[in-house]
């Protein structure tokens, strides 16, 4: 087993470097560079000034060694568009709004999509399960900056109950929280469905049933457990998923979190900004998808024996 | 064998199964419409999708005339949303026919193989996995300025992954079952066993994560659109339509409600049908 750690710990090195490679290239091949912008006209001899003095002058694979060399040593450079403070600090400001309201939508969400799925699989082909379904269904398909604008206008609008915008109370949390939950709560739904109803037509579930256990303990012993192997995968990429969903709920109710840089970093060019926010978005899945396979393998002991 | 030529063959059981399912066969009917609709697009619209014949009644609410009203262009919102079909139906179809020819192969090679060709098929999905779609969208974007071909690519490149997974999965416990050790044992080669008796058996997943691709790229798109690297205009797309809609959301809400609900009822159609052809398809659900 710690023999399985290690290697796939290697491989998310080799993850992080091939990624990280491919990223700076595509970056560097969009044309222009981060004072070519109309805000800030800047003249020649200063824009030049300004490339060597980050080394933007330099060839592609020496900025890319000088900044992985960075990296290692958790020097994720300067973000240009806000050259006061280093990234690690930047990131560190910006992501506290982003986890909070997108951890606390995938708790939310999470639970009450296995259960809508769950209702949805034992009263089969009744109104439950169409409301289910089209729930989940209507979850995934509307945008989920639709669902935020439809927010907005029912309950801040309309209704006034609820502040439309901005961080800092908690009763400013609540929309945003919605937002970000019903993803996971729709995946859930449909998720939990399809694999209940797949569990549930196994001969094991017949001998349970005749071998006298209670249909609860069936349904939430038995039954849960095999269904929740392709519920484990998706748990914690999800979780990180909230992280590009916040480029969407973060502009419709004004939070100051980290959804802006990701489009004015790669709109600006502002190199270090962007590698920094996808390699650490990318380090975090391969970490995420590490943790669901050793939870897939503590799950179904068939899986762990082959290893 | 005598029972079989007795019997009506499997194809037509599933067929009867899709049939008597309610739900399956209304959204059926819908997305036959809606396909027809797409194709027949200039007969049954009183314009063309750029055409801005009304522009002195622009913004009008839906009336007799336009039955989805016009937009802030003087364009008949109906029309823009037929041929929104075109694009968002192409664009979700394409995407998800490629995510499950890349998916179901190497999804099926790598969970019976296991080993060095799983490791190699985990390493690429690991790399398609890690990198979020929509930034690589946002990266590629920038890089060729966006356009529908953008948008199948990245969907298809990212949209395989869930297929292969799901493949992978199913064929891997599958495997273990004792048919597939008669085959192995009775000389069938690891070809015939994936096509013969695996990938069958992994349908389930195969159709859900078709299903599931579809609206998948159709968001995408949308989201692609809400940041302005979407399908360009005048080509009306409906994330594009949702987009420019809600600008205009809090007086004139007929130009966001349509193409919404235009997106909701096709992947709603399309998920119930694909939900049905999945209960058909597998006969293990027959008793119940």
């Amino acid at each position: 087993m710690i023999l399985y750690i290690l290697r796939r710990l290697l491989s998310v090195v080799f993850t992080f470097i091939v990624v990280s490679i491919i990223i700076f290239l595509m970056m560097h091949a969009v044309p222009g560079g981060p004072f070519d912008g109309n805000d800030m006209p800047v003249s020649p001899e200063v824009r030049a000034k300004l490339m060597a003095q980050l080394g933007l002058d330099k060839p592609l694979p020496e900025q890319y060694f000088r900044y992985m060399w960075g990296v290692l040593h958790l020097d994720f450079g300067v973000p240009f568009q806000s050259p006061g403070e280093t990234v690690l600090q930047l990131l560190g400001r910006a992501w506290v709004p982003s986890l909070t309201l997108g951890g606390l939508g995938v708790l939310i969400g999470a639970p009450l999509g296995i259960l809508l799925g769950m209702a949805a699989a034992l009263r089969r082909n009744t109104w439950i399960d169409y409301l289910a379904s089209a729930f989940a269904t209507l979850g995934l398909t509307i945008p989920v900056f639709v669902t935020s604008m439809l927010l907005i206008l029912i309950f801040a609008v309309w209704l006034g109950w609820l502040p439309a915008s901005g961080w800092g109370k908690p009763e400013k949390w609540i929309l945003p929280i919605i937002a970000y939950a019903t993803i996971p709560m729709a995946t859930y739904a449909r998720y939990t469905r399809s694999a209940m109803l797949d569990v549930l037509t196994r001969p094991f579930v017949t001998v349970l049933r005749a071998k006298g256990l209670s249909e609860r303990r069936i349904l939430f012993v038995h039954v849960l457990r095999n269904a929740a192997l392709p519920l484990v995968t998706v748990f914690l990429p999800m979780f990180i998923g909230t992280a590009t969903g916040s480029i969407f709920v973060e502009a419709m109710f004004r939070v100051p979190g980290l959804g802006a840089y990701f489009v004015s970093s790669i709109e600006t060019r502002d190199y270090a900004l962007e590698m920094s926010l996808i390699l650490m978005i990318t380090t975090m899945f391969c970490i995420a998808y590490l943790l669901s396979d050793l939870a897939y393998a503590l799950l179904d002991p068939r899986i762990r024996r082959r290893r | 064998m005598t029972q079989q030529q007795m019997a009506p063959s499997p194809r037509a059981l599933a067929f009867r199964r899709l049939a008597a399912n309610r739900a399956a066969l209304v959204s059926g009917v819908i997305l036959a419409l809606i396909l027809l609709a797409a194709l027949f697009a200039p007969l049954i619209t009183p314009s063309t999708y750029d055409a801005q014949t009304w522009l002195t009644e622009a913004l009008a609410p839906p009336s007799a005339a336009h039955w989805m009203g016009l937009d802030d262009l003087g364009r008949d919102v109906f029309t823009r949303i037929v041929y929104g079909a075109r694009v968002s139906l192409g664009i979700g179809l394409a995407a998800a026919i490629c995510s499950v020819l890349i998916g179901l192969p190497l999804g099926a090679i790598a969970g019976y193989y296991g080993g060095t060709v799983d490791w190699a098929v985990m390493r690429l999905i690991e790399l398609f996995s890690v990198v979020p779609p929509l930034l690589a969208a946002m990266l590629l974007g920038a890089l060729t300025q966006g356009g529908t071909p953008t948008i199948v690519i990245i969907a298809a490149l990212f949209g395989w992954v869930q297929v292969c997974l799901l493949v992978r999965a199913q064929v891997k416990s599958a495997r273990e079952k004792d048919y597939v050790r008669a085959a192995v044992a009775l000389g069938a080669t690891p070809s015939y066993i994936i096509r013969r008796h695996l990938v069958p058996n992994a349908i389930s997943p195969v159709i859900v994560g078709f299903v599931l691709s579809i609206p998948m790229a159709m968001m995408l798109e949308a989201s692609l659109s809400f940041l302005g690297i979407g399908v360009a205009p005048p080509v009306p797309s409906w994330g594009q339509m949702i987009n420019v809609g809600m600008n205009f959301m809090y007086f004139y809400w007929h130009m966001a409600v349509f193409p919404t609900a235009a997106l909701a009822v096709t992947v709603l159609a399309t998920t119930l049908f694909g939900d049905g052809l999945r209960d058909a398809l597998d006969p293990t659900t027959k008793s119940r």
